[in-house]
């Protein structure tokens, strides 16, 4: 084992910083470790990543004491350029860093800039690497999310590193491409003998992916271990709001393990739970959604087709001869890959765009003859990017928008519960866009919530959160219902499909392929697979072991199995 | 310019972001206003002419010099370039014309916080560049009319249509697309969109009283002034740090020795054209004579 | 209400690609557009300036004729000439008419008319140039004759960035629409709707300016990764990247042609 980078006693304060961002760190990474780093919020990670290609000290005039050494060369003392020929980085908003208008072009941008004359090849090797063929002309803007994920890291290899530093993948992309991803990093990792950096808090990916995790707390490394190691490490990851695995996370909570022997894989858990042979025989309910259709009806969507232009002036097919009822007190998820029609089924419904055949009716209302603010005093719609919703220079100003144009009287009433149920009343004065994002997402909820619809429309609410935030917002999600007639998600978290919905609906192909509750989602493999649907890992585990009925969260597996185990008397530990 | 030096320092990288946030955001503007029709009533056109705001907020809350070439270049790309209507020489003209006269309102501004300052230096920016751009328009005619006092009534008509163009644009555009959303954003991004970019609101400890700056011959001087400093900070202080310091004398120094001898040979040219019409005054009459006769 | 629809259809983010990719992968088949950047400099930089000085009648008019030849040549779309034409007569259909309120007759028509024959020349050159160069074409010329290497940095930018911006804008506009209210009533000529959207779209800037201060953190730090700046300050770069400019037999060809016209035209109308 080479040592490639070693930090010696860094501390680091960013300019106008009121306290050291990172202190007396120090940590050596080996030649071809496949490395997470972990930690909650504003613990360090970013800075220290950036440490490692010189942008701190030379781009972040900070106080900057210690040594950092990167292939033998240390920072302080080479350029920026010289040191990303031996560090590339793929930043977390990714699409900003892709500069240049064509894919070639951004691929080869740096060999280019760096005087390579055979710029073109190097691009070129770069793509193959990443497996983004075929697009070369085309321009960065028709490529998908996860193909422009794709190029950011082409270009970080482009230069040829050793090392490649990857700030939060799953952040941005879908779960099926944050796996793509991982297995990219892989190959890259285990046959070109790529040294990798993730920053990660999906320990689910780490334990499948990484070999070494590094945890900080407060600018400090509290430790690095092997991912076997430290994934069983429960306390310290939660006391950093670190969730482990959910298999890991459950048999902690039964208790009959000893630190050291907790499962952090699904085939690991495999081995260790017991097979649930007492269940009565697996029956898959068919979707049984029809018989609640008695209900009033809230939204109508008959014969509903759509698509729209393409760059190509050909036209893409969204949506196909769509039928969809949406009752009063449904809670609908709304789930399928990208580019199943989930957007633009919500979109027809905010009548934001109009239906190319068929009609769609929003309490009665035909959504061509009523334009969009109309609709809005029925529909609300939140984005997926909550900064898209801020039009205001404060949370406060924001929420009340609707209202003050309204003139409703006693809207500061209203405003003050809203701000209050979605914990933002120390926050009303704050400007929206320069706060957390999990604190972006409640403030997002809460300008929905403030316009009293009957109806809300969410797109991907709780993408780019860390597990912990994700938690909080999947309840204020839940505490929803009371107030809301009927809610629709469209998401790729199943997680809160699984906790929320009572109704769910898979799209794909601009198909409604699938309309039915949770059992007979995730009952159905076959449905999943073709949906390109991963259901959350504890729900795998308790369907691999034949539990029935499903557990579909961690405390329900556990409970489940507490009292499977209880009458038989083999478990007999006290809590 | 000396002064403006020692109040605000900036990297080459700041210099770099704040170049191409107001590209990009004045760009935006401009394709959106070129793509937006527009009321003709006869020669009144009560158009969208430009959201002169957006640079005119970035000059006053950042470098004025970065904010305005990145604008100036962001309308020439984003506005005609990419929209397939470059149009050459004019292009140019229009450049110049809009950075000087955005970097002038820039640094006539010390203190964001101070409203009346921000407002005269918007409704200043305004009548800057629209001037510049009226006088560009009547030279032309001036240039391409052969005697252009011989004709009746046409020098006066394009004084009063282009007096009556600048007008329009100041008072409409002027104070719909400047003065006022530039009064509303100043205040409001003033200390909260510099940390985005990693750095210091402009400091306010040097101010210098209005009345000063507003009396006439000053305004003159100032703008006098203001053109060799913006030509000198174009030159020397130029570099988006020493990089780009080396960068922009080799190389933005060489266009701009380019440009000037442009300009040189369009003096001498006019220069030129004007002694030959002067030497064939005779000869031409003899030709009216001979198409009247 | 309609109007506003198709105005918004027409601001779509699917419509503005198009038309950018209409122009990047506009005319590539012209003769002209087969030409080094540069020659189409040099023959623009005469073309497009010299009409200014000439008040030869014949000359201007062979020049025009020149003109209107190559304008066929570059494949430009017959609309774009159109709006060109329109847009010259209008102006001097202006000038025309408030000469007439300061004493002037018949006489003026026909100055104008010169004057707009020279516009017409230099607006039809340039049409004539810039249509037959993609933006990629014109930001390598620019970058040869020695402009900086960031102006042809920002037009790469823009087509990079464009779209992504124009959708961010779209979507906060949509936000003030779907939260705000607009005016009951359209007013006279439709002044309160007009004036309505047009505030919305002033404080639209707002959100984006931030965003996209955001934005240009980022992508400042990855062009120091990325070494755009070592490129700005290495000659040699410049060099790679525009190893695949070159004149050709053509190039002299239309800038020899040309000279014999223009030298042809100038002893021809001077006899």
């Amino acid at each position: 084992m080479t040592k490639q980078i070693q930090l010696k006693q860094v501390n680091f304060q960013y300019p106008g910083g009121k306290s050291n961002v990172l202190k007396d760190v120090s940590l050596e990474i080996n030649k071809g470790e496949f490395l997470a780093i972990i930690g909650g919020n504003g613990s360090g990670k970013s800075t220290l990543c950036k440490l490692l290609n010189g942008l701190i000290p030379h781009y972040y005039v900070g106080d900057f004491t210690g040594q950092v050494i990167v292939n033998g060369l240390v920072t302080t003392d080479h350029k920026v350029a010289e040191l990303s020929h031996h560090v590339g980085y793929v930043y977390q908003d990714f699409e900003n860093q892709l500069v240049s208008p064509r894919v070639l072009e951004d691929a080869s941008f740096a060999p280019l800039n760096f005087g390579f004359p055979d710029y073109i090849q190097r691009g070129k090797r770069a793509l193959d690497l990443v497996g983004l063929h075929g697009h070369d002309d085309e321009f960065v803007w028709q490529l998908s999310g996860g193909q422009k994920h794709q190029l950011a890291l082409a270009g970080a290899v482009s230069l040829n590193p050793d090392i490649l530093i990857i700030d939060e993948p799953v952040a941005q992309l879908d779960p099926f491409h944050a796996e793509e991803v991982y297995k990219i990093l892989e190959m890259l990792n285990k046959d070109h003998g790529k040294t990798i950096i993730v920053i990660e808090h999906h320990t689910e990916f780490i334990a499948e992916f990484c070999d070494q995790v590094v945890l900080m707390d407060a600018g400090q490394i509290i430790w690095k271990k092997q991912t076997n190691d430290a994934l069983k490490e429960v306390d310290h990851l939660l006391a950093s709001k670190i969730y482990p695995p959910q298999v890991t996370q459950a048999a902690y909570q039964c208790g009959q393990f000893k630190n050291n022997e907790l499962p952090v894989r699904l085939e690991e858990a495999l081995n260790q739970f017991p097979i649930q042979l007492n269940n009565h025989k697996d029956e898959f309910p068919r979707s049984n959604y029809s018989h609640l259709a008695e209900r009033d009806k809230l939204v109508e969507l008959k014969q509903v087709s759509f698509s729209y232009k393409m760059v190509n002036r050909s036209r893409k097919k969204v949506l196909k001869d769509i039928n969809l009822d949406i009752h009063h007190g449904d809670l609908v998820a709304l789930v399928g890959n990208n580019g199943a029609g989930k957007s633009s089924l919500m979109r027809l419904i905010t009548g934001l765009v109009k239906p190319e055949k068929g009609n769609v009716y929003v309490e009665g209302k035909n959504t061509r003859n009523y334009s969009p603010e109309k609709l809005a005093d029925t529909v609300t719609y939140i984005y997926q990017n909550p900064e898209e919703m801020f039009i205001e220079d404060c949370v406060r100003k924001d929420v009340e928008f609707y209202l003050k144009a309204r003139k409703v009287p006693g809207y500061e009433k209203i405003v003050e519960d809203v701000l209050r149920q979605f914990d933002l009343t120390d926050l009303q004065d704050n400007d929206s866009r320069l706060m957390s994002g999990g604190q972006q997402r409640r403030a997002s909820l809460a300008i929905g919530v403030a316009m009293e619809p009957s109806i809300i429309l969410l797109d991907e609410p709780t993408a780019n959160l860390d597990i912990a935030t994700r938690k909080h917002i999947t309840k204020l999600i839940d505490s929803l219902k009371e107030q809301i007639i009927s809610v629709i998600i469209a998401t790729h978290d199943m997680q809160l499909v699984a906790e929320w919905a009572n109704r769910i609906i898979v799209l794909h192909e601009g198909e409604v392929i699938h309309d039915g509750d949770r059992e007979s989602v995730f009952s159905n493999v076959s449905l999943l697979e073709l949906a390109g649907l991963k259901p959350p890992q504890i729900l795998e585990l308790s369907r691999k072991l034949h539990m029935s009925p499903l557990a579909y969260t961690v405390e329900e597996f556990v409970h489940a199995l507490k009292k499977e185990e209880n009458p038989s008397g083999i478990y007999t530990e006290i809590i | 310019m000396s002064k403006m030096k020692e109040r605000y320092v900036l990297t080459q990288s700041q210099k770099m972001m704040v170049f191409i946030l107001s590209m990009s955001l004045y760009g935006l503007s401009n394709m959106i206003t070129e793509l937006v029709p527009s009321i003709q009533l006869g020669p009144i056109e009560l158009s969208i002419e430009y959201f002169a705001f957006i640079p005119l907020t970035l000059c006053i809350l950042f470098h004025p010099l970065y904010a305005a070439i990145g604008a100036a270049l962001g309308e020439v790309i984003f506005g005609e370039i990419m929209l397939g209507q470059f149009g050459g020489f004019g292009e140019l003209e229009k450049f110049i014309a809009f950075s000087l006269a955005m970097f002038i309102a820039g640094s006539l501004v010390n203190d964001p916080t101070n409203k009346r300052q921000v407002g005269i230096a918007a409704i200043i920016g305004v009548v800057i560049h629209q001037a510049i751009s009226s006088v560009v328009d009547i030279g032309k005619v001036w240039i391409g009319v052969e005697e252009l006092e011989a004709v009746p009534g046409l020098a006066e008509s394009v004084v009063v249509i282009e007096g009556f163009a600048f007008l329009n644009d100041v008072l409409f555009s002027g104070i719909l697309f400047a003065l006022l959303p530039t009064l509303y954003l100043v205040p409001r991004l003033y200390g909260k969109i510099e940390p985005l970019l990693g750095m210091k609101p402009r400091n306010n400890t040097i101010k210098f009283s209005m009345k000063e700056v507003i009396a006439p011959r000053l305004i003159v001087v100032g703008i006098l002034l203001a053109c060799a400093a913006f030509f000198f900070e174009f030159l020397s202080e130029a570099g988006f740090n020493y990089e780009w310091e080396a960068d922009f004398l080799e190389i933005f120094g060489s266009w701009f020795i380019w440009v000037s001898i442009a300009v040189a040979f369009l003096v001498a040219l006019i220069t030129v054209v004007v002694m030959i019409k002067n030497k064939n005054n005779s000869s031409n009459d003899n030709d009216n004579e001979r198409l009247s006769s | 209400m309609e109007y506003t629809r198709k105005l918004s259809e027409k601001l779509s983010v699917e419509q503005v690609k198009i038309e950018l990719l209409n122009t990047a992968y506009g005319n590539g088949h012209t003769f002209l557009a087969k030409l080094d950047p540069r020659t189409l400099f040099i023959w623009y930089l005469f073309f497009g300036m010299a009409p200014w000085f000439i008040h030869n009648k014949p000359v201007l008019i062979g020049l025009l004729v020149f003109m209107v030849i190559t304008t066929i040549t570059a494949k430009i779309s017959p609309l774009i000439i159109l709006i060109l034409c329109l847009g010259l007569l209008g102006q001097g259909g202006y000038l025309l008419i408030a000469s007439w309120f300061f004493g002037g007759d018949l006489s003026v028509i026909l100055p104008l008319i010169i004057l707009t024959m020279k516009v017409s020349i230099i607006s039809l050159a340039s049409i004539t140039v810039f249509c037959s160069m993609d933006p990629e074409k014109l930001s390598n010329g620019l970058l040869k004759i020695g402009v900086p290497g960031q102006v042809s940095f920002s037009i790469a930018y823009g087509y990079r960035m464009l779209p992504s911006l124009l959708e961010e804008y779209h979507h906060v506009f949509l936000s003030f629409r779907l939260r705000g209210k607009a005016p009951m009533k359209h007013g006279f000529l439709y002044w309160r709707t007009i004036g309505y959207f047009a505030k919305i779209a002033v404080l639209s800037f707002y959100p984006l300016l931030l965003s996209t201060a955001k934005r240009a953190r980022t992508t400042v730090e990855a062009l120091e990764l990325k070494g755009s700046f070592y490129a700005f300050n290495h000659p040699k770069v410049k060099k790679i990247k525009l190893a695949h400019l070159s004149f050709r037999s053509r190039d002299y060809m239309f800038l020899a042609f040309s000279a014999l016209y223009v030298f042809t035209l100038f002893v021809a109308g001077n006899i």
